[in-house]
């Protein structure tokens, strides 16, 4: 008990950090605490509007198709190739946080590559599913012409349901428009993390390739990035389980 | 597990560059190829697993509602228990803050507590407004 209230006066006491933490990695922290609630506060707010729409879009409907692969309804596979290809980019990094620990420059360098070579990969995935929902007529303000023939929209929908089908004709069109302005609006913002990560990948790895981080003595910087990387990876999580499970 | 954090020994190595005190690298860490290291990256690949099965589990659960029925419910309470449980593992080992002290980890949690207030408010708020405009749409 003693040498508890000890160590704690020493932990707070000051001349040291009582969290353990540097400025750099605290202060990312806290980024990342902001940005889960800008990220949540968009996810909720679409929940909102789907709890009070008295339709909504299926995602099996909505996210059928495949590269190069026609006409084939195989549904949700391509996202979960996306989501594969995030959680590998994710192992990647970690193992070069993890290479930097032990100051193992060409590992960091290795790793740091491939978890690049991961994002750009998701992007051009995203970029492709964003250009076949585009080719439906989906965009930001899209379906907002009420004489649009039913027809243009019940493809996204589970007509299966005979609720939905019941409700479509009245109510199809404002869900479709919500569904995708929220859709890209949502996948937009987590694709420019994406982005913006892959742009500091790409610096971190040009100081590591010319040793900055061995000169100074750490590889923080990459333990900074990596906990960038991971909270896009996280994120995603909840972006695939709202828009393509739920 | 590995808190590569224990400054005490490396006060001496404070030049000005704070992160030299607290990132780990100066201490204990030199041999990417001991047990240690292995055992650290084994666990990395451990949570990749997880993370991987998980989501096929997610995927195929979904499909199996969707072809053969399932209560929307009971999925939806499958998806949201399986997606936290995941991001407890990405957060947890691979942003290392299962690794950081106590007192941190409580910091950086206590504020994602709204979200409880925050989820429940906003849908039940929709959820409401449905209720009263099908209600004024039948009457």
């Amino acid at each position: 008990m003693s040498q508890a209230t000890t160590a704690d006066v020493k932990l707070w006491g000051g001349g040291r950090s009582p969290f353990n933490v540097s400025y750099g990695k605290m202060m990312m922290w806290f980024f990342l605490l902001s940005d889960a609630f800008t990220f949540g506060a968009f996810l909720i707010s679409y929940g909102t509007t789907r709890f009070f729409s008295a339709v909504w879009p299926d995602a099996n409907h909505v996210f059928h198709a495949f590269p190069f692969a026609g006409e084939a309804n195989l549904p949700l596979l391509f996202v979960s190739l996306m989501t594969f290809i995030l959680i590998m980019s994710s192992v990647t990094m970690v193992l070069a946080v993890h290479a930097g620990h032990y100051g193992d420059r060409n590992g960091v360098i290795k790793w740091l590559l491939w978890t690049i070579v991961g994002g750009i990969c998701f992007l051009s995935c995203q970029a492709w599913e964003w250009t076949h929902l585009h080719s439906q007529g989906a965009w930001w303000g899209s379906f907002t012409d009420a004489a649009t023939p039913i027809s243009h929209i019940e493809h996204f929908f589970n007509m299966k349901e005979p609720a939905v089908a019941a409700a479509l004709p009245a109510h199809g069109m404002q869900a479709t428009h919500d569904f995708y302005n929220y859709f890209f609006t949502i996948t937009g913002f987590h694709g420019g993390h994406v982005a913006s990560g892959v742009v500091f990948l790409i610096m971190v790895l040009i100081n590591t390739v010319n040793g900055t981080y061995d000169q100074r003595g750490h590889y923080e910087m990459v333990e900074k990035i990596g906990l960038y990387w991971h909270f896009v990876d996280l994120v995603w999580v909840f972006v695939f389980t709202c828009f393509y499970l739920l | 597990m590995s808190a590569h954090h224990n400054t005490n020994s490396i006060q001496h190595l404070y030049e000005g560059d704070q992160s030299k005190l607290y990132s780990g690298v100066m201490q204990h860490h030199t041999d990417i190829a001991s047990p240690e290291s292995k055992k650290q990256v084994g666990r990395i690949w451990r949570v990749f697993w997880i993370l991987l099965i998980v989501t096929v589990v997610e995927v195929l659960l979904g499909m199996y509602g969707y072809q053969w029925g399932m209560p929307r419910g009971l999925t939806n309470a499958f998806f949201l228990i399986l997606t936290l449980f995941k991001a407890s593992f990405i957060v947890s080992v691979f942003m290392h803050l299962g690794d950081e002290i106590r007192s941190f980890l409580i910091m950086v949690l206590i504020p994602l507590t709204l979200f409880i207030w925050f989820v429940i408010a906003f849908l039940a708020d929709g959820g409401f407004w449905l209720h009263m405009n099908s209600t004024a749409v039948t009457r």
